[in-house]
Parts: structure tokens; C-alpha cells; sequence
């Protein structure tokens, strides 16, 4: 009857299991969990287990231990015996307290195993042949690898060599492969054509927000639960940082943290049930969620897109014309000079307030009376005269709108203007995607256009015909890269012409002679050699040349940071990376290394010297050599200001595992009085991180309507609907692990669209179906919900999916200050489709998920 | 959920919903059984569509519910292959589970399981879809019996394991 194998009963680890701590692999909220790992036929009892919990009696609600199907799984060490695994949320975290997502609560089922979910990992380096991959050994794989790379540098110069590499932490296995990548690709190879995982250069996301001296990490936890006002701004926080959602923001919105305000605030200050904004053109399931809570405590703004910075602008000026401000917190913590722009410019004081908030209005869809009651949930004064708490979270509908640095910016300045950084109950950053864990020598382009930039857009690089090797770790560009279609045609296209040469006359088996061969190619092609280092073969893998099995979660020791506490901790190894697979710090310095001797032996010192330092041994070494690039850090609690956001040094592996599912919160300092290593709650309390200390002001440009890429539709009547993307609650980043699990893969078979009914009657569409999305740049066939999520005139599509992406829709416009791209938001034209449809429909749910209420 | 928020839920679920999940039944305890009984649950005439009947199995501190559903459902009895019953349980984290409308929507985190499709998770937090119970109907009298469950029930390492 069940679609899928379930399971009844679970074993349960006897009071000597193994037991590790580590935090889950996804997102930003970095979930505590539990790891314990014991013999196939051994078992604790009901009474007697290394869970210490009486398992004989049926459990209580909400009882902070949980222990379901989906938490176990039985692996095969290295040694050929078998073990139980149980990853299980950890009650004792203070950021999920025994609570989970359906994304972490599948941990134990992306494990390895030779028969399971998992079995087609990558287990030895591929090479591709004449009739498809190969297995090659390692020695084999870095002599290929390194002498290409050297070779390509030495003939045709370091920017020949581009990249693509994830740079955070979690299930990218942070500070650890980071400083790998960073070593290797910054120090040693010197590209300028970097690129950080989904994106087509190597930037921040918020130049806009870290160049005026405020570090997008800058909160804690407890400051969703003590604000008096959350404002998630493009950051669907249910479906995407779930736990934070749920242990944090829910409870504050119900009530449940009054208590806890009353505590942390000033005596005579007013401590309510919170409020929230939620600033998103989707009435998502964050929005039904917090409306089914408590809809008068519920403001949602719905502004057209790529307006936000309009909109965040016109909330600044009612704060102004209102005096709700702090003019002595602005003369000592903000520089008054840069101001003046930004009250010209971003407050346009010279303007009327009706007409610019006539204009506002018109721009944004957003009505003045909704503009000016967010204004005074951001701002306005509680009783009393005190200043509100409000704690700002944008994130993708941010980072990756229309003009990133003057949306970013404008949000972070509304912040400060109203005093909401700094203090308990405040902040503004981001939500946050995935962890952290970048350390890595400087890179080429250190900010936006106004700081150095901007960075080199390696997509128009490599589809232009630049470089000859394109080496791309943990990344599939093919699914995630902006306008992917044309992406993927023109890699394809060069990877062909490089395999036509090598397989004329066939391709040599001997690395010498293959190498020989390939920069032959490279002399007479334009082909692509491209190297994939993944834990999976992916989409864009299937056109490399070379691809290198990489150790995943739980395979190889690894430092991280969530994003909504920059909380420090181990994520212990506890299984064994499949086959060869190697972490990805060690495949790195295999490479490095080689390319070190290969100059040695040249005689060529000053080359030699720029591999060097990657002679690692544990991944202990690479966390402890990645701390030094932070400097000195030692300071007082009043300078913390000037650490980097996720300095740890002076941490070691060793006191981690010590500190467990506790951490440490980056900047880590060393207190100048005591010696000892502090960490930092909350941030900016005394100063900004700019060199004077003081925040930067800028002024945003005005609204000049959209790019060229995108206004090309604006009067086409093929495409009518303005179209966004986003994700799902259920499935990680491409799926990668996902599409492997029955559950995921059963309610998300298909890439999906939601239009809302008045536009599906027009098109004859109701749930269930499936329809054609489409416009210049590429299409994708999606089933298709109806609901009211989207607005008339929007479409909504799931940003990528194991099986097709939407990324081919979106436009090649990158933001000309900082080369983030505009992911979410294009126009498409939509059609039913009238196939036979996707037998997956016969099992998936049709029910809408933002309909949360009870009727 | 902080312990703030547990309180405040505890105060809005009812105190007879609550028995259920403290584990004992009316008598103060929980029969312990060994193997899936067949038990008899309802009569296939007697229901109505979006109209559910609770009752508890395999034993008395497993909460379940049976209804029939508007359209054709995995593992569905009856004609119509209509008729399913599911553990109410959370999977998630064990709060009660409220039938309305083809799911059972779970108020602490706002799980959803949809009932026509195998109990699976469409929305929220339960990365376990909910477990079902396995039904037959006997076609002389209509009445239906649960005969097993599929998928484990929240709170238990066994569906059959709680003394
Ligand atoms: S909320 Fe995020 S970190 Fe927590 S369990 Fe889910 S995916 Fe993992
Ligand atoms: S207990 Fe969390 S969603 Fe049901």
C-alpha cells in the first residue's frame, strides 16, 4: 500500500554507541544534532540506551526528543562491518532545542550506503573516455590536474584557469575547504575569474550593507524572540530557515517571549506579543503562518518587483518627517558628512513629502497608508518614549533583486537611521541561505564598484570563449546559473570541440601522452577542459573532462557557522567518504602541492613559493592555518567592531568538540585583560566596522525603471506574466541528496508553478496540470498549483529542481556595482500543456501549502 | 518550541485532546500488545465524506482517526477506494493532528499531511510522513477493521513497543 518502504520499529543504540555531536547540513539556521553510531546487532533497551530516555512509554508531545523513520540508517564502515546510524536533533541546542525541518530530519538518510538512497556517490576519479567515464587512480588524476593547470598558467597566463566553487559552510564543508580553495586558486593560481557557487562572480551578496561598516551577521537568536517588530524582507524564513522560524520568530508572534522582553528591557518599558512584516510579493507560507498566529500583528507588503529599495526609502522618510530617530545616536555612530547624500538622494528632503511618496507609491504598488503603518512598526516610539526593537532579515529577495547594492544598502540604512542595529531586539542582515565558514586569502576584487570592483563576470568569460580550464566544485551551474540555457550550450559546445581532438586518432591512456594531447587542444580549440569535484555526478558534470569524488557532511571533520547567532561548531566525522573520495581541502592540496614540486623541479622558486603552506596533514591543521589570515584579535568587548564577522582564531578542533552543541560565537576575541577567548553576541553596539568606526551613508540612485534584458518583455504580449522564483520547504539547494530520498521525491517530483485562479481560468489551467513556461532566454515545463500566493499578472516557479531549472528564464543583467545577477524577476509567457502528463501527478499532493488555516 | 510557547499552546488544546498524549489511557495505563490486532472501527455506511471518527490503535494511547475522503486514495478501502484512517499523532513532534479537508493539520509548527496521498508531509516541518493504518472492510456487513499500521508512530520505537 505505502508508496515507499516504511519502517515500523527502530533499533535503538546501546549505552556505549558512539556518539558525536554536529549541526545539520543545510540551512542558515544550523540546527544542533546528535550522532550515535553502533553495531548492526548490537542494541540498547527501552530503559538502557545511550539516548537516556525511557523509551517504553509513548512519548510526550513536544518533549524536545525526537526519533522518527526518516533519522536512521544502517552504513558500511571501511572495514566491511555494518552499523547503525541515528541523527537525532539536539535538545540541548539553544538554537533548535530538540526542534527540526523536514530538510535535517532526513540527515541519516543522505549517509552513504552501498545499497541505499546514496549508493551511485562518486567513489574514484573519472576520466572521460571515448565511450564515457572512466575510474582512474588519484596519482593519475592530480598529475593531470596540476601539470594542466601549470602548464595552461605558464603558456597562457593565471586567468586562463577560472572557477566556480561554493564558499560556505554546512554542506559545504566550511573553514576548512574554504581555506583550501582559498590557498590554491588565491594565493597559488592568482585567477581573476573566480566565482562563488550558484553566482557568475566572486562578490559578497551585500557589498551594499558591509561597505557602510555593518556586517550582514550582526544579530543573535534571542533577538527574534525579543523584538518588538521582525521585518523578514524577501526571506521567506517557514520554508527556508525553518527552526529559526519556528523556535524564535513563532514564539515571539504568540507571546511566548514576553516574559523573556520583560527581563532584557529597560525598567517601565513596554513588552508585548510581537509584530511582524512580512515584504514579499508571494502571500507565502511565512505569511499564512504568522496570519493564522495572529493576523493583526501581521503587516505584509506586496511591492512590485525590483522595487524594494523604493519602498525602503519612502519607510525611511516617514521616519524621518516623524522624528523617529535619535539625533545623538546619528552624530555618534553614523558619519554626519556621507548623510547629507543620503538625505538628498535616498530621502530626497528636497522633494514634497506627498509627491515622493505619490511617486513611492506608484513605483513600488505599495500604498501609502501601508508604507507609513511599517514605518511606525519599525520605528515609531512605544509608550512611554522608548525606542522600538525591530530586527530587519532580507535575503534572496534582496540579494538577488533588481540592483543589489542599492536595495541592500537602503535596508541597512533604514536600520540605522531608526537606531535598529546594536541593540537587544534589533539587527538587520540576512536571513541567511546556507551557513558560513569563509576564510580565504584576499581575493582580486575586494568590493563594489565604489571599493575596487567590480568583479569579472566569469559566465560571459567562459561562454565568450575565455580560459581553458573551468574547474567547478560542489556547484552544478548547469541547474543554478543565471540565463543556464545559453550557459550550458556553450559549455557543451567548447567541451565538444575539446573531446572531438582528443578522441581523433584516441584518446591516450598514459597521463603524459594525454596531457600532451589536451594542451595540444588547447593550442588549436577553443575547447573547455572542465573538472567537476562533487559528492554526486550532477548535470553540468556530464560534459567534464575530469571529475574528482568529493567527502561529504559527516565524512570529514568540519567548522561552520549558522547565520542567526554566528554560532562556531564541530561538525564531527562520523562515517567514511565512499570509495576514494577525499575532502575537498585535501583534493585541493594533492593539486597544490603537485604543482609546487612540478615548479621546484623547474628551478622556479618564486612560483614554488605562491603553492606553499598547503602541506596539511589533519583538518585540524587547515582550520588551524585558515585562523591566521584573521590577524590579531585581541581586543575589548568595545572593539569588537573590528574583527572579521567569523573570526575564530586561537580556536582548535580540540575545544570545539569540547564545547559540543554549545560553540562559540564568531568574532571570536581574545580579552586583553583576562586572555581568554570570547565570543561576540550581538554586534555594532559601539561602532561600526568601517575605520573610523563610524557608519557609512550612502546615497541610492533613483528609480530608472528596468535593464534592457528585462524590458525588452515589458510591452510584448507573448510574455504577460512577471514571473519570480524561490524554493521549497522541502528539498535542499538542486535536490542533490533529495531527489535520492522517496519522501522528497514523491511530493516534489516536478518543477512546479503557482499562478493565481484569475489567470489560471484564462489559460484554462487548474492544479494538477502542467504548463509550458517560456520566454527568449529558455523554457521549462512545470505542474502546475493553483492558488493565491502569487498576485494576478505573477507567476511563481521553483527556482531549480533535479529534474529542469527556471534559472534558464532569468536574464544574463548582472547589477553593474557588484555583478550579483537579478534571479527573481523576468517575464514569461505560460501555456497549458496538453501531453500526456508526468505519472508522478498521480501521487503527488495537489493541496496548496500556504492554506494553513483550519476550516 | 520555547517552553513560553508550549505553555501558551498547551492552553489552547483541549484537555480532552491532551489525554491522548500523555501516554495513558483511562485506567492509568497502556495495554502492551504484541501483534497488530484487528480491530473493528466503523461501518463503511455509515460515513460521511470530510466527516472523520477518531478512535485508538494499536492500543489505547495511539490516536488515530478514520475518514472518507472525496476522491480515490493510496491505500483507500471501500468502492470508491475512498475510506482511509491515519495515527493522529504529529510525526513531527507528536502534537494532535486536526482532520479538515483531506490533510491533518498539525497546529504547533503547521505540518500538513495529505490523507489521499499516503500521509505525506505537503507543508511543513515532519520530515516522516504520518503513519497510516492499514484497513479491510468486510463486504457482508461494512464493517471496517484496522489491521496494522505502516510507518512508525510518533513517540515510539516500535508501533507495537509501549508497555
Ligand atoms: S531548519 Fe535548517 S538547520 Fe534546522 S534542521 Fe532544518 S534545514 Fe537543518
Ligand atoms: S509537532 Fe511540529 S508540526 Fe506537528
Amino acid at each position: 500500500m505505502s508508496l515507499f518502504q516504511r519502517k515500523d520499529t527502530l533499533p535503538v543504540p546501546p549505552l556505549d554507541a558512539e556518539r558525536y555531536t554536529t549541526v545539520c547540513q543545510y540551512c542558515s539556521a544550523g540546527c544542533g544534532y546528535n550522532v550515535y553510531v553502533w553495531p548492526e546487532k548490537k542494541s540498547g533497551t527501552a530503559r538502557s540506551n545511550a539516548f537516556h530516555v525511557d523509551l517504553s512509554k509513548q512519548a510526550q508531545l513536544m518533549s524536545g526528543f525526537s526519533y522518527t523513520e526518516t533519522m536512521h540508517n544502517v552504513i558500511t564502515r571501511k572495514n566491511g562491518h555494518k552499523y547503525n546510524l541515528a541523527i537525532i536533533p539536539a535538545k540541548e541546542s539553544r538554537i533548535n532545542k530538540g526542534d527540526y525541518s523536514i530538510r535535517g530530519g532526513t540527515n541519516a538518510q543522505t549517509a552513504y550506503t552501498p545499497t541505499g538512497h546514496t549508493r551511485d556517490r562518486l567513489k574514484d576519479p573519472l576520466l572521460r573516455k571515448e565511450n564515457g567515464f572512466v575510474a582512474i587512480s588519484w596519482d593519475h588524476a592530480v598529475e593531470i590536474l596540476a601539470t594542466l593547470t601549470k602548464s595552461s598558467m605558464d603558456k597562457y597566463g593565471s586567468d586562463s584557469i577560472a572557477m566556480k566553487f561554493y564558499d560556505h559552510g554546512s554542506s559545504g564543508l566550511g573553514f576548512e575547504d574554504n581555506w583550501g580553495a582559498g590557498k590554491l586558486f588565491l594565493s597559488g593560481i592568482k585567477t581573476h575569474y573566480l566565482s562563488i557557487h550558484n553566482r557568475p562572480a566572486y562578490n559578497s551578496e551585500v557589498w551594499g550593507s558591509r561597505e557602510r561598516g555593518m556586517h550582514e551577521l550582526n544579530y543573535d537568536v534571542d533577538d527574534a524572540r525579543l523584538a518588538d517588530t521582525v521585518v523578514l524582507w524577501g526571506a521567506n524564513a517557514y520554508e527556508g530557515a525553518t527552526v529559526f522560524y519556528t523556535e524564535h520568530i513563532m514564539p515571539n508572534l504568540q507571546g511566548g517571549s514576553i516574559d523573556e522582553k520583560k527581563k532584557e528591557f529597560a525598567s517601565g518599558e513596554p513588552a508585548e506579543e510581537g509584530r511582524i512584516i512580512i515584504i514579499d510579493p508571494r502571500k507565502n507560507a511565512t505569511t499564512t503562518v504568522s496570519q493564522d498566529i495572529s493576523a493583526e500583528r501581521v503587516l505584509h507588503l506586496r511591492p512590485n518587483l525590483g522595487t524594494d529599495w523604493i519602498l525602503a526609502n519612502a519607510l525611511a522618510r516617514i521616519a524621518w518627517e516623524n522624528k523617529w530617530y535619535d539625533s545623538d545616536y546619528l552624530q555618534k555612530r553614523t558619519d554626519m558628512a556621507t548623510f547629507e547624500e543620503y538625505k538628498s538622494k535616498s530621502l530626497e528632503l528636497a522633494r514634497p513629502l506627498d509627491a515622493f511618496l505619490a511617486d513611492a507609491e506608484k513605483i513600488t504598488g505599495v500604498t501609502r497608508k501601508e508604507m507609513e503603518e511599517a514605518a511606525a512598526w519599525i520605528a515609531k516610539p512605544k509608550e512611554g518614549g522608548f525606542k522600538r526593537r525591530t530586527l530587519t532579515l532580507y535575503e534572496k529577495g534582496i540579494i538577488w533583486n533588481m540592483k543589489n547594492y542599492d536595495q541592500v544598502a537602503a535596508i541597512a540604512q533604514l536600520n540605522v537611521l531608526t537606531h535598529n542595529v546594536g541593540r537587544v531586539g534589533t539587527g538587520c542582515g540576512r536571513l541567511g541561505g546556507h551557513q558560513e565558514g569563509y576564510v580565504r586569502p584576499g581575493a582580486p576584487t575586494p568590493g563594489s564598484i565604489y571599493a575596487g570592483g567590480p568583479p569579472k563576470n566569469v559566465d560571459n568569460y567562459i561562454t565568450g570563449g575565455g580560459g581553458k580550464l573551468y574547474w567547478v566544485g560542489a556547484t552544478d551551474p548547469y541547474l543554478s546559473t543565471p540565463n543556464s540555457k545559453f550557459f550550458k550550450k556553450s559549455v557543451k559546445k567548447r567541451a565538444a570541440d575539446l573531446l572531438d581532438y582528443l578522441d581523433n586518432g584516441g584518446i591516450p591512456s598514459d597521463p603524459k601522452a594525454y596531457i600532451a594531447k589536451v594542451l595540444e587542444a588547447f593550442e588549436k580549440t577553443d575547447g573547455l577542459f572542465m573538472v567537476v569535484q562533487d559528492i554526486y555526478m550532477t548535470h553540468t558534470a556530464e560534459d567534464a573532462m575530469l571529475i574528482l569524488p568529493a567527502a561529504g557532511w559527516g565524512e570529514a571533520v568540519d567548522t561552520s557557522i549558522n547565520c542567526h547567532s554566528r554560532l562556531l561548531r564541530i561538525y564531527d566525522k562520523f562515517l567514511d567518504a565512499p570509495g576514494e573520495a577525499l575532502p575537498d581541502w585535501k583534493i585541493l592540496a594533492l593539486v597544490g602541492n603537485k604543482i609546487k614540486a612540478l615548479y621546484e623541479a623547474e628551478g622556479n622558486k618564486e612560483m614554488a613559493e605562491r603553492f606553499s603552506g598547503m602541506d596539511w596533514k589533519t583538518d585540524a591543521d587547515v582550520f588551524e592555518a585558515g585562523s591566521h589570515e584573521f590577524g590579531d584579535n585581541k581586543a575589548t568587548e568595545a572593539e569588537e567592531a573590528r574583527l572579521s564577522a567569523e573570526c575564530y582564531k586561537g580556536v582548535t578542533h580540540k575545544m570545539l568538540r569540547k564545547l559540543g552543541n554549545e560553540g562559540i560565537q564568531t568574532p571570536v576575541r581574545q580579552d586583553p585583560v583576562t586572555g581568554k577567548l570570547v565570543g561576540t553576541k550581538r554586534r555594532y553596539k559601539y561602532s561600526f566596522a568601517s575605520k573610523d568606526g563610524l557608519f557609512k551613508w550612502y546615497g541610492t540612485d533613483a528609480w530608472t525603471g528596468y535593464p534592457a534584458e528585462v524590458a525588452k518583455y515589458i510591452n510584448n504580449p507573448a510574455y504577460p506574466f512577471w514571473f519570480t522564483t524561490g524554493r521549497s520547504q522541502h528539498v535542499w539547494q538542486t535536490m542533490y541528496n533529495d531527489k535520492r530520498i522517496p519522501e522528497k521525491l514523491l511530493t516534489l517530483p516536478l518543477p512546479y508553478l503557482e499562478i493565481h485562479p484569475d489567470d489560471a481560468v484564462n489559460l484554462d489551467l487548474k492544479t494538477g496540470d502542467m504548463a509550458e513556461v517560456f520566454n527568449e532566454e529558455g523554457s521549462c515545463l512545470a505542474l502546475v498549483y493553483v492558488n493565491d500566493a502569487t498576485k494576478p499578472g505573477l507567476v511563481f516557479g521553483l527556482m531549480y529542481h533535479a529534474k529542469g531549472t527556471m534559472n534558464n528564464l532569468i536574464s544574463s543583467y548582472t547589477d553593474p556595482k557588484t555583478t550579483i545577477p537579478w534571479y527573481k524577476g523576468t517575464k514569461v509567457g505560460v501555456k497549458k500543456y496538453t501531453g500526456k502528463l508526468d505519472d508522478a501527478i498521480k501521487t503527488v499532493s495537489l493541496l496548496s501549502n500556504n492554506n494553513v488555516t483550519i476550516q | 518550541m520555547s517552553d513560553l510557547s508550549r505553555r501558551k499552546f498547551l492552553q489552547t488544546t483541549s484537555a480532552t485532546a491532551l489525554l491522548f498524549f500523555t501516554g495513558l489511557n483511562k485506567d492509568g495505563h497502556a495495554a502492551p500488545v504484541k501483534a497488530y490486532p484487528s480491530r473493528k472501527i466503523g461501518n463503511i455506511k455509515n460515513l460521511k465524506v470530510n466527516e472523520p471518527l477518531t478512535f485508538n490503535y494499536p492500543d489505547e494511547s495511539s490516536p488515530c482517526v478514520l475518514v472518507k475522503v472525496d476522491n480515490q486514495a493510496v491505500g483507500g478501502v471501500g468502492t470508491e477506494k475512498d475510506v482511509v484512517a491515519f495515527s493522529t499523532l504529529c510525526t513531527h513532534m507528536g502534537c494532535p493532528l486536526t482532520y479538515n479537508k483531506g490533510r491533518l493539520v498539525c497546529k504547533c509548527h503547521y505540518s500538513m499531511f495529505d490523507v489521499s496521498r499516503n500521509g505525506q508531509t505537503y507543508q511543513g516541518l515532519a520530515s516522516q510522513w504520518v503513519a497510516q493504518v492499514v484497513l479491510r472492510v468486510d463486504a457482508a456487513t461494512g464493517n471496517i477493521y484496522a489491521e496494522g499500521v505502516e510507518g512508525l508512530i510518533y513517540g515510539r520505537i516500535g508501533n507495537l513497543k509501549i508497555s
